[in-house]
């Protein structure tokens, strides 16, 4: 019984996002259709699913630039399903929309600057700058250089630091390898567990690279059409060839 | 750009006096053209058509220039508040507060152009970029086809009042005040909506303002609520532009007419101003306004007629040497010298 009650506290505790049987799109155009998942406090959590499927709505409509037309959205047990997404912000989550969105004619110490924006932020200004460049220690070198300068991979650890210098509890990222080399996914897929390991941090991403992603994540969930059809750790979604065949291509 | 962080940093700090040195240069222009005007009362008129373009620019320039969207609309703002100093004189003129009408009217006119920009910003303000341009086109027109078709506030034949403030001031006082005083008042605009754009630079507003001027989206993303400084910006510009309506076209010309003040030229010398000085920047409406002044001032004496010909091209050739405008490619120029410090 205590291990069931231990069970029951814990496994409450360790949940940092749940999404129950969420509808959005863009009216007319319905694109989710009754989504759930869940996102383990400190784990790697990713989306996976051929174009189209509404993995960037999901996060959108997680994050509110999209409005959810129905359902629930749960972050550390208080639903969030109806707040602003500046209030999100402050509350602790933070997406790394797909394309970056940095400010090109600013620096990359400007741009970083721009993310410490809440009263909360601004005061942990100096203690993040140090975070970033921990995990980034190129970013320290580029610091005074123009964000528009920087290679495709820099600009997406720019991306993430800037998202870094909220001090989120989780972090989405949209499609973070679109556009890079091989090696640089691997770096960024590389700052992605780090940011776990040393600060704790709960990731919920969307990919198009499949095989990277089943390496580095925690769990794994499979939309198509705007719902899950498929979930499980790496491993036995690997081990499900008909699903992955039919979904991933892979 | 830097300046923002160190903003965010000196915060505690209560009056940082150095963060408003760029304001120097500013009200400097403005004393000028005040000094000018005292001393040499035959440039009065060039002076007064100076300080009208310099204000325009600055109250246009808190929300154009911070924002980066585009109203067309925004001579509404100055129309209705030249409604508001007909409306005010007409109303108080018997009530024996003497200069004390010109108030009312400035605040009558400052309360209906923000309460326009509160109906005009709550619809108009949730759309983005070239749809934003195009709802508020309608605005001024529609303004005055209301006005003209409703037989509101006098209808096409406009208001007069030229009698009422001579029976509330008498004869004498009216005419320095129509001559003179409307056209410092003008002046004194401009310098309060260059301190406001000062402060905002200077404050989180102003940050929260780049950043949806660079990049809306990347501004949502990072916990700013874009509604609101979006509002907020609109509000202040409209606010500003209600009080120059107010003084420079209700008090110096002692009448209103609809066709007169809904003319959206205005609105396009407003967004010329500002490009051609430096869009976001504090001096460059200033410079602009100046620019734009003194040119079409020129031209006009030496090229009747054909003035606007060559006007074009003019301003063509700067805007395609200064992208950034006058201000904001003197900015880049001096970056990291004495000078910065003084311009902003």
């Amino acid at each position: 019984m205590i291990r069931g009650l231990l069970r029951f506290t814990l496994g409450r505790e360790s949940e940092m996002l749940k999404v129950d049987n969420l509808e959005s799109g863009y009216r007319p155009m319905q694109v989710l259709w009754g989504l759930n998942l869940e996102v383990k406090k400190g784990s790697i959590t990713s989306l996976l699913g051929p174009n189209g499927a509404g993995k960037s709505t999901t996060l959108k409509t997680v994050f509110g630039s999209v409005l959810p037309w129905n359902g629930k959205i749960l972050y550390e047990g208080m639903d969030i399903t109806e707040l602003p997404t500046h209030s999100k912000v402050e509350k602790g989550i933070v997406l790394v929309p797909e394309g970056r969105h940095l400010f090109p004619n600013m620096t990359v110490k400007e741009n970083l600057i721009m993310g410490a924006y809440s009263e909360e932020a601004a005061k942990r200004q100096v203690e993040s700058f140090e975070l970033v460049y921990s995990l980034f220690p190129v970013l320290k070198e580029r610091t005074k250089q123009r964000a528009s300068s920087l290679s495709g991979g820099e600009q997406q650890m720019v991306a993430i630091g800037r998202a870094l210098m909220v001090r989120p509890k989780i972090m989405m990222l949209d499609e973070p390898s679109q556009g890079l080399a091989p090696r640089l996914v691997i770096q960024v897929f590389e700052a992605i567990e780090r940011m776990r390991g040393e600060i704790g941090l709960s990731v919920l991403f969307v990919e198009q690279n499949v095989e990277t992603s089943l390496d580095i994540s925690d769990y794994v969930y499979i939309m198509h059409e705007g719902s899950i059809k498929a979930e499980g750790t790496p491993k036995e979604i690997r081990a499900l060839t008909d699903i992955r065949e039919a979904y991933l291509g892979v | 750009m830097i300046s923002v962080g160190k903003s965010v940093n000196s915060q505690q700090s209560i009056v940082n006096i150095k963060k408003y040195f760029p304001l120097l240069p500013v009200y400097g222009i403005y004393l000028l053209l005040f000094l000018i005007g005292i001393i040499y009362p035959e440039m009065w008129s060039v002076v007064t058509l100076l300080a009208f373009y310099c204000a325009l620019g600055q109250a246009f320039n808190i929300f154009l220039g911070m924002t980066g969207y585009v109203d067309f609309g925004y001579v509404a703002f100055l129309g209705l508040g030249a409604y508001g100093m007909a409306l005010g004189i007409d109303v108080s003129h018997q009530t024996g507060l003497n200069i004390g009408i010109i108030f009312i009217g400035i605040i009558l006119g400052l309360l209906m152009a923000t309460l326009l920009s509160l109906v005009v910003g709550a619809v108009a303000l949730r759309l983005r970029g070239a749809y934003f341009a195009i709802a508020t086109i309608g605005v001024n027109e529609g303004f005055r086809y209301l006005i003209e078709g409703a037989k509101l506030w006098g209808g096409s034949e406009g208001l007069i009042y030229f009698r009422q403030l001579n029976e509330a001031m008498g004869r004498e006082k009216t005419n320095v005040i129509v001559t003179f005083w409307a056209d410092v008042f003008v002046l004194v605009i401009a310098a309060i909506s260059a301190f406001i754009t000062l402060y905002y630079m200077r404050s989180k507003i102003g940050y929260a303002l780049t950043a949806l001027r660079e990049d809306e989206d990347a501004a949502k993303v990072m916990g700013i609520n874009v509604t609101k400084y979006k509002i907020l910006a609109f509000i202040t510009s409209a606010s500003m532009a209600g009080m120059l309506g107010a003084t420079s076209w209700g008090l110096k010309y002692t009448h209103v007419f609809p066709a007169d003040v809904f003319e959206i030229h205005y609105t396009v010398e407003g967004i010329v101003i500002i490009l051609l000085g430096g869009a976001g920047t504090l001096l460059g409406p200033a410079a602009g306004g100046l620019l734009y002044g003194l040119s079409k001032y020129w031209l006009g004496a030496m090229f009747p007629g054909i003035q606007l010909l060559i006007f074009a091209p003019i301003i063509l050739i700067i805007i395609v040497a200064f992208p950034e405008g006058i201000v904001g490619t003197m900015k880049k120029k001096i970056k990291g010298t004495v000078l910065e410090r003084y311009i902003a």
